[in-house]
């Protein structure tokens, strides 16, 4: 059996690893646009801000594949699949034949149109270095800037304050994720970020970069903002050319079903990537967290070896802005709720969001509530409905 | 029965819960949304980020494995004897 596997961040390097332990002479080969062994990016902000060491965000070494007897094959980016004679065409001009293929290639960043030394994004060890790299060359001279309205928005908001450098974030929307919070419980952020000096911007598009080799400001739909680093966390955007060209149903993510099967015979996807049937939910989703991205690593290698594995799992993303605590568990898609109850308000300092379906819970947006996780998390794995959890929340 | 020494760095970790889903019984998040050890799902004592836990063979696995799942490393384990389980060294 040659199971092959495009990618190898954490989905896809615990699927070959749970593949090595279920089966010890098949041959396993990842293939991975990244030079680095795999590395946690969860840990890439605490190596930002000087928490740990860089070698410590490895979570295996280069000598590890050999170990597992996995043919590790780094610097080559898939471009081409062929899912009748099954072989997958390589940036290196090789073809790669499988027997079993694992899509695993996570979610490319979305980027804007210019380019200038100074903006910064936010996915890899690379990017992590360069942002680095341009502090130190910068020093006390850095104006910080970020655009965008989500997770890596916080994160580099959180990374200028460490280093105590001042604040413009602009985001194209009336308030961070309008696809998932309400108009009030996006208040709740922007007045925390305003009370932490943060020079906030909302409803403002980008329009070009200023600079000459190096930047120096930017121009949106709301006015001019000078910045020597430019932060950039406008979500992903996969390329899905070469995916959908082999006839793999593609939407938001690679679409699958419960068991991470796409469309295609012998071709399984699992991470971020990943589109997939969630019969808790009873929805597909599209999940860019850690844990969903690892377990569905996992649970994919079981039914790629013949096991076939449902995968079921209440997985959640959570972080911090300027220490607020934000939570955000299950399916927190405003337009697939049906309801969405409120917890809380901004005068308290906290507001959760409870989304039902059909009458049961399939998600919460826990902003400065930590303590709501428990009985959310809860309410989704056993289906219940709001009203029947009501009393766990204070 | 094994007993591990198993230890929540609360500056590394994050809340993502992973532990907290693989294993429960040793592992629940506090109200700063970072994890407390826990034995077989009990405090004696009371809260703590560390602690001496006896365990079976599959219990023993089970917590490695929750050990693995954490995205920042923020949990250690050591065997009687001192030895680091986890992260390798
Ligand atoms: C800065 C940052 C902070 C985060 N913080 C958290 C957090 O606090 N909590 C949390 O739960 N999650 C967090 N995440 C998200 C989490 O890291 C991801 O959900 C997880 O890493 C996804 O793993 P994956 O294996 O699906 O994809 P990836 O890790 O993206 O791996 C996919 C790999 O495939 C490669 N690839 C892509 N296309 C190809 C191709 N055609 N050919 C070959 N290789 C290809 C890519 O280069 C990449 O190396 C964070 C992410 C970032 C970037
Ligand atoms: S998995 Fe790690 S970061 Fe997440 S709660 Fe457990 S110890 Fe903390």
């Amino acid at each position: 059996m040659k199971y092959f596997i495009i990618g190898g961040g954490v989905a896809g390097t615990t699927a070959a690893e749970e593949l090595r332990k279920r089966d010890a002479s098949s041959e396993i080969t990842i293939l991975s646009e990244e030079h680095h062994p795999l590395y946690s990016r969860v840990l890439l902000p605490h190596y930002i801000k000087g928490k740990i060491p860089r070698e410590r965000v490895f979570l295996k070494r280069d000598t590890w594949y050999a170990q597992q007897n996995i043919e590790w094959i780094d610097g080559v980016l898939a471009t081409h699949l062929d899912g009748r004679n099954k072989f997958v065409g390589g940036s290196d001009g090789r073809e790669y034949s499988y027997d079993k293929l694992l899509i695993a290639t996570g979610g490319e960043t979305r980027s804007i149109e210019e380019d200038l030394r100074g903006v910064s994004y936010c996915r890899t060890l690379n990017d992590a270095d360069q942002f680095l790299q341009l502090l130190t060359e910068q020093g006390k001279t850095t104006r910080g800037a970020v655009y965008g309205g989500g997770f890596i928005a916080c994160e580099y908001i959180n990374f200028f304050a460490h280093f105590q450098i001042p604040i413009t974030l602009a985001h194209r929307g009336e308030h961070f994720w309008t696809r998932n919070l309400l108009p009030e419980t996006g208040k709740l952020i922007a007045k925390h970020l305003i009370k932490n000096n943060v020079d906030l911007h909302p409803n403002s598009i980008l329009e070009r970069l200023e600079g000459d080799k190096e930047l120096e400001g930017f121009v949106t739909s709301t006015g001019r903002y000078a910045a020597t680093i430019l932060g950039i966390g406008i979500g992903i955007e996969p390329d899905f050319s070469w995916i959908r060209e082999a006839g793999v149903e593609v939407g938001t993510g690679v679409k699958a079903n419960e068991f991470l099967e796409t469309n295609i015979p012998d071709v399984y996807t699992a991470g971020d990537i990943a589109e997939f049937d969630d019969p808790i939910t009873g929805r597909q989703l599209q999940i860019g967290n850690w844990m969903n991205a690892m377990t569905q690593g996992r649970i994919v290698a079981k039914s790629m070896s013949g096991e076939r594995t449902s995968f079921q799992i209440v997985s959640s993303y959570a972080t911090n802005v300027l220490g607020l605590e934000i939570i955000f568990v299950g399916d927190v898609e405003r337009a697939a709720a049906e309801e969405i109850q409120v917890i809380g308000s901004i005068e308290e300092g906290g507001i959760t969001q409870v989304f039902e379906r059909d009458g049961r819970v399939v998600g919460g947006v826990l902003i400065g509530r930590n303590t709501d996780r428990t009985p959310i998390t809860k309410a989704i794995q056993e289906r219940r409905s709001f009203r029947e959890i009501s009393s766990s929340f204070s | 029965m094994p007993r591990i020494r198993v230890m929540v760095d609360p500056d590394l970790c994050i809340g993502a819960a992973s532990c907290v889903t693989i294993a429960p019984e040793t592992f629940q998040l506090n109200e700063e949304n970072k994890a407390w050890v826990f034995d077989h799902g009990q405090e004696p004592e009371g809260h703590t980020y560390e602690r001496w836990l006896e365990v079976t063979d599959d219990e023993k696995e089970n917590v490695i494995l929750a050990a693995q799942s954490c995205p920042t490393l923020a949990i250690f384990i050591f065997d009687e004897e001192g030895k680091q389980l986890f992260p390798e060294v």
